[in-house]
């Protein structure tokens, strides 16, 4: 006997996502899902963040790691409220871990609340979390096919930030190439080439992030 | 290795909808997955074997059926299939087109007895 089902796999996850969602509307957070592979430099830029936002905006973090907490002892060390999930052997967080982190934030003395998502530029892509936008960071030190090999996580961010780019001129990373194969995938991607290190467009992702908070929220300051 | 949490939770719905109809046993497994989902078949039958183990769907088989990219030109409304992520239109040649395919993840139906 056959049973129909036409249930969507990943339903149970985006009912979860979607719950998540409405807790951050109502704490009026803007929610970033920040992916990419490991090392590209997800916690270095949540510190550069920290102190390029202060007095503007409010930034709280959940990171995700599969073992050890050492992203959230880094951050710590900023003042921000940061909340570490380790996620053992799954190589996400889905809506369940993020809902299980909620209680440990108060998320009425955050703007802007950034998910760093375990390193990794599969997985993370197809679990939707409660947030507003996803944005990837690629960095030169890996390699121009990227989006064609991994194309949903290109295909789903709205921004993908371009890394370590004043290492650019050591590698053979195609620049050019990396933003035409990105745009093949998602011609609506935004691009911003940016250096943790010496800290090249780092004004412009700030910029993006309280552009983002205000086109969501309006300039009101919470009542 | 986004293959194990899928097929969770794939097993899971199955189950639940086996169950739903008095099942026994499944015997098979119908997934539709868009080709933007970049499963690997191989490792995704191996999960799904893995854990169906001590389950009724122990040994059932799982068919993934790969649906193709698909895309609309946002200057002339052509729709297409889109071949190796070449994201251009056919009939304008337009590069503004947006993906209404391919990203579908389905359990489609499921053979009990």
């Amino acid at each position: 006997m056959k049973i129909s089902v036409m249930t969507d796999i990943l339903e149970a996850n985006d009912r979860i996502a979607t719950a998540n969602r409405e807790v951050f509307d109502k704490h009026r957070n803007l929610v970033i899902n920040l992916m990419s592979s490991a090392g590209a430099g997800k916690t270095t830029l949540l510190e550069r963040t920290s102190e390029a936002l202060r007095s503007k905006l409010r930034l709280g973090v959940i990171a995700g790691d599969i073992e050890t907490t050492r992203d959230s002892e880094r951050l710590e060390s900023h003042q921000l409220p940061v909340v570490q999930l380790t996620t053992g052997t799954a190589c996400h967080l889905d809506g369940n871990m993020i809902a299980s982190a909620l209680p440990h934030l108060d998320l009425s003395q955050i703007d802007i609340l950034i998910i760093e998502n375990v390193g990794n530029l599969v997985c993370p892509a197809e679990f939707k979390v409660g947030e507003d936008y996803k944005v990837m960071i690629l960095s030169v030190t890996e390699g121009d096919e990227k989006p064609l090999k991994y194309p949903l996580m290109f295909r789903e961010s709205a921004l993908l930030l371009i890394n370590k780019i004043d290492l650019l001129q050591h590698t053979n990373f195609n620049l050019e190439e990396a933003k035409a194969n990105a745009r093949r995938i998602n011609p609506d991607l935004e691009i911003m080439d940016i250096s943790c290190t010496t800290g090249q467009g780092i004004e412009d992702w700030i910029s993006w992030l309280i552009h983002r908070h205000q086109s969501k929220f309006g300039n009101k300051k919470r009542a | 290795m986004h293959e194990m949490g899928i097929a969770q939770s794939i097993l899971d719905i199955a189950i639940a909808a086996a169950e739903k109809e008095g099942a026994q046993k499944i015997t098979r497994v119908n997934v539709v997955a868009g080709e933007l989902r970049g499963l690997v078949p191989l490792q995704f039958t191996f999960c799904f074997g893995l854990i169906a183990e001590n389950t009724i769907a122990s040994g059932a088989q799982l068919n993934l059926e790969i649906t193709p990219v698909r895309g609309r030109c946002r200057k002339c409304d052509e729709t297409f299939i889109v071949e190796d992520y070449r994201y251009i239109c056919p009939k304008c040649q337009s590069e503004d087109v947006e993906t209404i395919g391919g990203t579908e993840l389905r359990l489609r139906d499921i053979e009990v007895v």
